[in-house]
């Protein structure tokens, strides 16, 4: 009878698991093989694939354009990640209240939900347009720049290695992720029981001091797995990136997803965007393999 | 989320309950008025965008080429429309776009329920280990697998193919439609009903076919709207799998215009095709909103 049921259960996970397998973990593998094999195009012919160990990765850590996007990198996600939840924390705080035309603002901040990311993309360049974007119009019509910033293209105004470009783009990272992470912060309000709040309103505190103190403590779990989730996907992003700027100017919105793809489909190095597609992997296998752990250990699936 | 933590959160001393009561209603208007502003703010911030490719679509292209900007149509002006689906085949592009994500939403949604069924209601070996790898290909970013996948699709002859591309997809998206919808059977209904059925002599398939599916139709549908988004949204694959003029999908062919876009000279049409491939993914998401924001609340509130 177990024995049945159990054969009944492979039957029924076999086809996903296969296709799992197949495509979504072998090629993380596959991949790591490849980052240690000299894999050039021009050089098969006569050369084939010979294995080289850890020199792929030698040559990218020796570039200087990889370690700026390997920064990129990081600080995209961290810069996106924190004003996600910031902005998501206080949208979900405002939309929680009780007001007239709430569900109409639930419904519009989900709007960017539906736009692929192409087009959302795409959107933003034409409102980037430095003649004719609305934000330089309003800026200057407030006064306070007297020249239009090139929110895409100015190379030369930086902060260490955040640039114009960085902020511009993070922005539409950051637009892009907003619906997601305050329906998840909202479900994790709505989950806070309302005598909390009452109590701590009979004692006198002040909203901040409730936010501080019974919103943030009761929200923890929804808040780690986010943390987790949006860092594990900011490392790895590709889209907004690839399509707004390519990585320009001076490499200055680069970043390693975007240059695996570079390496490979323009100058047909795989074995180069294998080595940083591999680190990629070993950063978010990682904090993954961590999380996972953790799930495991409270068997929460 | 347990709720038995409320009482260990932290003791706070707050001086508001020594401050007068009027100061205290003025703290609250001030806070409100705060709120207010930030939520302006920040509507503006969602909202800019979206305004600003739905007016250029109607604008003509000597209006939209205005500087500064002309921030209302002067009239609604379907040019922009005509020209979008002129200059590019984008009726075909539709077409792929709903062939491929339509057909990976169907063959993922039956595949992931009954993989996420057997996982939610038998303790099988190697179970945990199986929901494990799942969770971990869904963790990790796409590009990680790329070069592989790209080489196995084309040694298989799939490149350019909708098979190819609808392969890649049902993969990609199993996992996240596998641990929704197992979770969504863990919760949604009672166990008594399948033992029942068991008892009268029903076999696990017709169970799981007959009893199980017909009343997890809402979960299923939610998970498979999230699964038709995925693929529809996706540029990464397409551009890699299906990059060979007819066979793009509209993500892909979108991008047709991006090469003229610096000459400006295209943008109300470009801005038109943008909205039009908002469109299906908007019906969508209108008739789906519901549960699948539910969907995600209940992990949430689980996690």
């Amino acid at each position: 009878m177990t024995r049945q049921r159990n054969i009944f259960c492979y039957l029924m996970v076999a086809p996903s698991l296969v296709l799992v397998m197949i495509l979504g973990i072998y090629p993380m593998i596959d991949s790591l093989r490849l980052s240690m094999l000299q894999y050039d195009l021009m050089r098969i012919p006569t050369e084939g694939t010979p294995f080289v160990g850890f020199a792929n990765f030698m040559t990218i850590f020796a570039d200087p354009r990889f370690v700026q996007s390997l920064v990129n990198t990081f600080l995209f996600a961290l810069i996106a990640v924190a004003s996600v939840l910031f902005l998501g924390l206080l949208i979900a705080q405002v939309l929680n209240l009780e007001f007239g035309g709430r569900n109409f603002l639930r419904s519009l901040v989900l709007i960017p939900w539906v736009i692929p990311p192409v087009v959302a993309s795409a959107i933003w360049m034409w409102v980037y347009q430095p003649e004719r974007s609305p934000i330089n119009q309003v800026l200057r019509s407030l006064g306070l720049i007297d020249s239009n910033i090139k929110f895409l293209t100015d190379a030369t105004t930086t902060l260490g290695p955040i640039s114009i470009p960085m902020l511009a783009v993070s922005s539409v990272r950051i637009w892009g992720g907003l619906p997601f992470v305050t329906v998840m912060i909202l479900a994790g309000l709505q989950s806070i029981p309302k005598d909390v709040y009452e109590a701590a309103e009979i004692d006198g505190a002040s909203v901040i001091d409730r936010f501080w103190h019974v919103t943030i403590p009761m929200l923890r779990p929804v808040l780690a797995i986010l943390v987790t989730l949006l860092f594990i996907g900011g490392i790895g992003h590709f889209e907004v990136n690839y399509v707004m700027t390519g990585g320009g100017p001076n490499n200055l919105t680069n970043i390693l997803a975007v240059m695996a793809y570079q390496q490979a489909f323009t100058l047909f190095r795989f074995d180069l965007a294998a080595a940083i597609s591999s680190v990629i992997l070993i950063v978010t296998g990682l904090i993954a393999a961590l999380y996972i752990r953790d799930r495991l250990r409270h068997d929460s699936w | 989320m347990t709720h038995g933590n409320v009482n260990e959160a932290p003791a706070y001393v707050s001086p508001a309950s020594r401050m007068s009561v009027s100061s205290l209603k003025l703290g609250r208007i001030l806070t409100w008025i705060g709120v207010a502003l930030l939520a302006v703010a920040i509507s503006a911030f969602i909202l800019l965008p979206f305004y600003w490719m739905l007016k250029s679509s109607f604008q003509t292209n000597r209006e939209i080429l205005a500087v500064p900007p002309i921030w209302i149509p002067s009239s609604l002006n379907w040019e922009g429309y005509q020209r979008a689906l002129t200059m590019i085949p984008f009726m075909r592009y539709l077409a792929n776009s709903l062939l491929v994500a339509g057909v990976t939403m169907v063959v993922s949604a039956i595949l992931a329920s009954m993989a996420g069924y057997v996982l939610a209601r038998y303790a099988f070996p190697g179970a945990t280990i199986i929901l494990a790898a799942i969770l971990f290909s869904q963790l990790i970013p796409a590009i990680t697998r790329v070069f592989p996948v790209y080489f196995l699709i084309k040694d298989l002859g799939l490149i350019n193919t909708y098979a190819g591309a609808i392969v890649a997809y049902v993969s990609f998206s199993l996992p996240y439609a596998i641990l929704m919808l197992q979770g969504y059977f863990r919760t949604s209904y009672p166990i008594e009903l399948e033992d029942a059925a068991l008892i009268d002599g029903c076999t696990w398939f017709t169970v799981f076919l007959r009893i199980v599916l017909p009343i997890s139709i809402p979960g299923i549908v939610a998970i498979a709207t999230f699964t038709f988004l995925g693929a529809w949204n996706d540029f990464l694959w397409s551009s890699l799998l299906l990059y060979q003029g007819q066979m793009k999908t509209l993500q892909v062919g979108l991008r047709d215009f991006i090469g003229e876009f610096g000459g400006l000279q295209r943008a109300n049409a470009f801005m038109a095709a943008c909205v039009m491939a908002t469109i299906p993914a908007l019906m969508l998401f209108r008739l789906a909103q519901q549960s699948m924001v539910r969907g995600i609340s209940t992990g949430a509130v689980k996690g």
